[in-house]
């Protein structure tokens, strides 16, 4: 394991990539409250995730080269959020299906998300940090 | 993926909504007014929202590949309500209908914008522009939070 490429900091990244995504996609929910037949998105990131880190439940190719075929692997850098829309509901008659409540809970909850891994991040390098200087502070 | 493009989408919405805003002052404006510019009753302004797609080739590219939704919202049209005026009858108004034959004598055509809708309408577009506001700044304390790591 090298000294910044270690996997919970990867990890840590790609939770910050679709979280930043995330906002993009409620941001266009919330510009988008008036515009009639309008459908919300949103982003799909956590299921991929927790398949990628859930160990030792299917057989796993070991490769030694780059240009070895992969089987069932599990690296983090195929694990892209996905965004999806819904179109199957409506709230208003305009047919636009965007909660105003929901969207606002989402993006507070997102924001929340996106501080918890910062912080995370921030505590991984200052554990890093506190070794380099050798304890020392 | 840029990191200012939710702040722009969020702004995109309070320029749409802004503009909402305004063209319900022109209606609440000019509820009383019988002459406008083509010498007839002011007719009610709408606006149309759609939504915005990317401007150019590069944005467009960029959201096939992040699968990523439209950009914001814009606004697709200002139209005129078509529904008939208010008529109120006051002989003594100049623009009353003065000839005495006419089944309309001394009534006065007044324009189709009723207060309390526009009411409404200002209260939701208020509303939505806080929405936008908070969005906002939620994206930009992610940014600063971002520019924390490491420090």
């Amino acid at each position: 394991m090298s000294l910044l490429d270690s996997r919970s900091i990867t990890l840590l990244e790609r939770t910050l990539d679709s979280s930043s995504l995330r906002q993009k996609v409620l941001s266009n929910n919330i510009a988008n409250i008036d515009t009639p037949n309008f459908k919300r998105s949103d982003v799909s990131f956590q299921d991929a995730l927790s398949n990628a880190i859930s160990e030792g439940d299917t057989l796993e190719g070991r490769t030694t080269d780059a240009r070895h075929i992969k089987i069932n692997s599990k690296s983090l850098d195929d694990v892209k959020p996905t965004v999806f829309q819904e179109n199957s509901t409506s709230l208003r008659t305009d047919g636009n299906n965007v909660d105003i409540d929901a969207e606002m809970t989402n993006l507070a909850e997102n924001q929340i998300l996106y501080n918890a891994m910062t912080q995370q991040i921030n505590s991984k390098f200052g554990l890093l940090k506190y070794a380099i200087n050798e304890g020392k502070r | 993926m840029g990191m200012f493009d939710s702040i722009n989408i969020s702004a995109s919405g309070l320029t749409a909504q802004r503009l909402r805003l305004d063209v319900v002052s022109s209606n609440i404006a000019n509820a009383n007014t019988t002459r406008g510019v083509d010498g007839k009753p002011y007719r009610r302004q709408l606006v149309s929202l759609g939504e915005r797609t990317a401007p150019s080739f590069q944005d467009a590219l960029n959201g096939q590949l992040q699968q990523a939704p439209s950009q914001g919202v814009r606004v697709t049209e200002i139209t005129r309500d078509n529904a008939p005026f208010k008529l109120v009858y006051d002989p003594s108004h100049p623009d009353a209908e003065k000839n005495p034959s006419s089944p309309m004598y001394g009534y006065v055509q007044m324009p189709n914008v009723d207060i309390s809708t526009e009411m409404v309408d200002m209260i939701s577009a208020s509303r939505s522009y806080e929405a936008n506001i908070t969005a906002i700044n939620s994206a930009k304390s992610m940014a600063l939070k971002a520019l924390e790591i490491g420090r």
